[in-house]
């Protein structure tokens, strides 16, 4: 079973929170000194369901990234994790796209490597949680779609996925080429081990272009976005101590009721 | 497993990667492990990079490099609770001919550096941590990490102070609390406007400010600041037996070093956004362990490479130079197809005969001289009240300096106490 994983490198949920701050003048966050992205925590579940299905079934395993400095990283961890190789995508034009973008360049990505039976995805990415991407691959690629996948295995006419649901699952059998997202259910991603961190340190992960793909630079980019961001902000949490004092506990007690109803917390 | 590897470096700070990048550009197959998660994720300093070798063995260094400021003053303070007598040195010989010190946030420098050696052709392997060593007899043959086995011609055992590598290769003892400082740090957000005014520095000048005193509270040891670019390193550094003994805490040191009122002023305002600490071996010449055996070299923090002096910790430099060493080393051992002890003690000779043990040697008295308490109360006190009685009238006749001086002494300390320390830090320091 030939098996295509998109992953995505997001900031790593590690970091301490003084690290993260956001420019809300260009709306972006703005990614910490010394510290580089990790891979999407679901998307190396994905790459965990694709080894085992890898090694239940056979096949090769891909791995595409959308990205620039340091995407190959993420792709090595895939590699170091077992997968057999990868590509990123990148160039100028896919700056500051949006999902639909997104899926529009892996499609285009996943139909120039042709030969595949799967492609899966993590349910979401741990940096925006919108889980839009593997959705829209599905429509531009016309194949069927199964989301939150807790485990697949193939069957004789397709692939057949165990659907996580708010209190049991659903067994779905799908049609290959399919695209699968994978849900947190499915378990810990494997650790790599130090053969397949040396291995993947020397690979030299490929990167592919806007023209190797074909990719139509008006459907891509900022310019492009569907959508806008009207704003990017922290909230602003402030906390306030007063002491409520009083000659005697009942009186201290008293005054407190009467501030906490006025400050409307009563 | 057929063997890949001409050498395993383990550790990829200063040392391996220096180690690395020479070797890699030799040719030679170098594979470099690090049990971070990302390269420099577990590594930490002070805050600076002094000396040449760096700009040798990287030409385009000052072009490339993320570091933070040059080193253009440096700066040296003696505290009391509330006072602070300093000596500041500016001088255009900083940067003449070649920068001479660099400050640096480790965690940048560390990446940029391994990346460099995997430029030159090193594989690169961090998240991969050396567990134990390969042997064949008594010959060192590569590492273990988790369950593989990594064969290499040679390791070299770059993994820091407390070296698990040197230790497994029977060189290094267990390492006592009284040949280790404790280095606390936090990495202090200000804006790059405020740190110039603040320090009186413009463009790429910085300052490298060592205090000693009452911010360690009697104990062994002293305070640093470093200024970053849009941040500084705070920090103190004391002796490790001293804390366990005392039964205090170096972080509560820290707060207290940050309440004096010269450091509070220059770091009012800003955010705290990282804290880090490590252990610094600092008995020098007398703790190294034995640099190297059959298949197996041992080189910077691990091999205890570190100088201290009082005015001056650097360990750095000293990583990279015998980084380079051992590089030198295994590449004329590859060319005579003999890793054995007797040819790679060309190391220990190479290092011999270039500043890094000449260095220990001259100080080999200091790490002993430096545990005398007077340094970090007496003196500090002693200093900064003559400088009280010399600047601050109180509407009194004044008096000489040498009768300030006199008075000041009287009643905290006799001529007999103090002869004996300026006749042993006369041989020390």
């Amino acid at each position: 079973m030939n098996i295509i994983v998109c992953v995505k490198q997001v900031l790593d949920p590690d970091i301490p929170p003084a690290k993260f701050r956001v420019d809300s003048a260009s709306k972006k966050v703005v990614p910490p000194e010394g510290i580089p992205p990790v891979i999407n925590p679901y998307d190396a579940q994905a790459v965990e369901l694709a080894l085992r299905l890898k090694e239940k079934h056979g096949g090769k395993i891909s791995v595409l990234t959308v990205g620039s400095n340091g995407a190959d990283k993420v792709v090595k961890h895939a590699i170091s994790m077992g997968a057999d190789e990868g590509v990123v995508l990148s160039d100028e034009t896919f700056e500051g796209s949006d999902s639909f973008s997104v899926a529009y360049i892996l499609s285009k990505a996943i139909e120039k490597i042709g030969e595949y039976d799967l492609v899966l995805c993590g349910r979401q990415a741990a940096d925006w949680d919108e889980g839009l991407v593997g959705s829209v691959v599905a429509e531009n690629l016309g194949t069927s779609l199964v989301t939150l996948a807790e485990d697949a295995e193939a069957v004789d006419d397709g692939l057949k996925v165990k659907r996580v649901t708010l209190d049991g699952y659903q067994v779905f059998v799908v049609p290959l080429p399919a695209v699968v997202t994978v849900s947190n259910e499915v378990g810990q991603a494997r650790l790599p081990s130090g053969l397949g961190i040396i291995s993947a340190a020397r690979r030299q992960i490929p990167v592919w272009k806007a023209e190797d793909l074909g990719v139509d630079p008006s459907l891509v980019g900022s310019t492009a976005a569907r959508r806008k961001l009207f704003a990017l902000s922290v909230p602003a949490r402030e906390r306030k101590c007063e002491i409520i004092e009083g000659e005697t506990p009942a009186e201290a007690a008293t005054k407190l009721a009467v501030r906490l109803r006025e400050a409307g917390a009563i | 497993m057929e063997q890949e590897f001409d050498a395993i470096v383990v550790g990829a700070g200063p040392a391996g990667s220096a180690c690395a990048y020479k070797l890699a550009n030799a040719g030679l197959q170098v594979l470099v492990i690090d049990r971070g998660k990302f390269v420099g994720a577990k590594n930490m300093w002070g805050g600076a990079f002094y000396g040449g070798d760096l700009l040798n063995l990287l030409p385009n260094f000052c072009e490339e490099a993320p570091f933070e400021r040059y080193v253009t003053r440096q700066k040296i303070s003696f505290l009391t609770e509330e006072d602070c007598l300093s000596v500041d040195f500016a001088s255009p010989k900083f940067k003449e001919p070649a920068p001479h010190g660099f400050v640096m946030l480790r965690s940048k420098f560390d990446r940029w550096f391994a990346d460099k050696a995997q430029e030159a052709g090193a594989v690169v392997a961090p998240g991969l941590g050396a567990d134990d060593l390969l042997w064949d007899g008594s010959r060192v043959v590569g590492v273990k990490a988790g369950s593989d086995e990594l064969p290499a011609s040679v390791v070299v055992a770059c993994d820091g102070a407390n070296s698990g590598m040197a230790q497994k290769a029977g060189l290094q003892k267990e390492l006592s609390s009284e040949d280790m400082k404790q280095g606390v740090k936090e990495v202090i957000e200000l804006s790059e406007e405020i740190i110039e005014q603040r320090f009186g520095l413009s463009g790429k000048e910085g300052i490298a400010w060592e205090f000693v005193g009452s911010c360690t509270q009697g104990l062994p040891g002293g305070g640093f600041i470093y200024t970053n670019k849009d941040s500084l390193s705070v920090g103190i550094v004391v002796q490790l037996d001293a804390l366990v003994k005392r039964k205090v805490q170096a972080n509560d040191l820290l707060e207290g070093f940050k309440s004096h009122p010269e450091v509070a002023r220059v770091i009012e305002g800003g955010k705290l956004v990282e804290y880090s600490a490590h252990l610094i071996p600092v008995s020098g010449i007398n703790m190294m362990p034995e640099l190297s055996r059959d298949g197996f070299l041992v080189a910077g923090d691990a091999a205890a490479l570190v100088l201290g002096t009082g005015l001056i910790l650097e360990g750095a430099n000293f990583a990279v130079a015998s980084g380079i060493a051992a590089a030198e080393t295994v590449i004329e051992a590859k060319e005579r197809g003999d890793f054995s002890n007797e040819s790679l003690s060309m190391y220990r000779r190479l290092l011999e005969d270039s500043y890094v043990l000449k260095d220990l040697r001259t100080f080999r008295k200091a790490p002993h001289f430096l545990e005398n308490p007077h340094i970090y109360n007496l003196y500090p006190e002693l200093a900064c009240d003559v400088a009280r009685r010399v600047f601050i009238g109180d509407g009194q006749p004044r008096k000489t300096t040498w009768d300030n001086v006199r008075d000041s002494l009287k009643g905290r300390a006799s001529l007999l106490q103090i002869l004996p320390d300026l006749w042993q830090g006369k041989g020390a320091i």
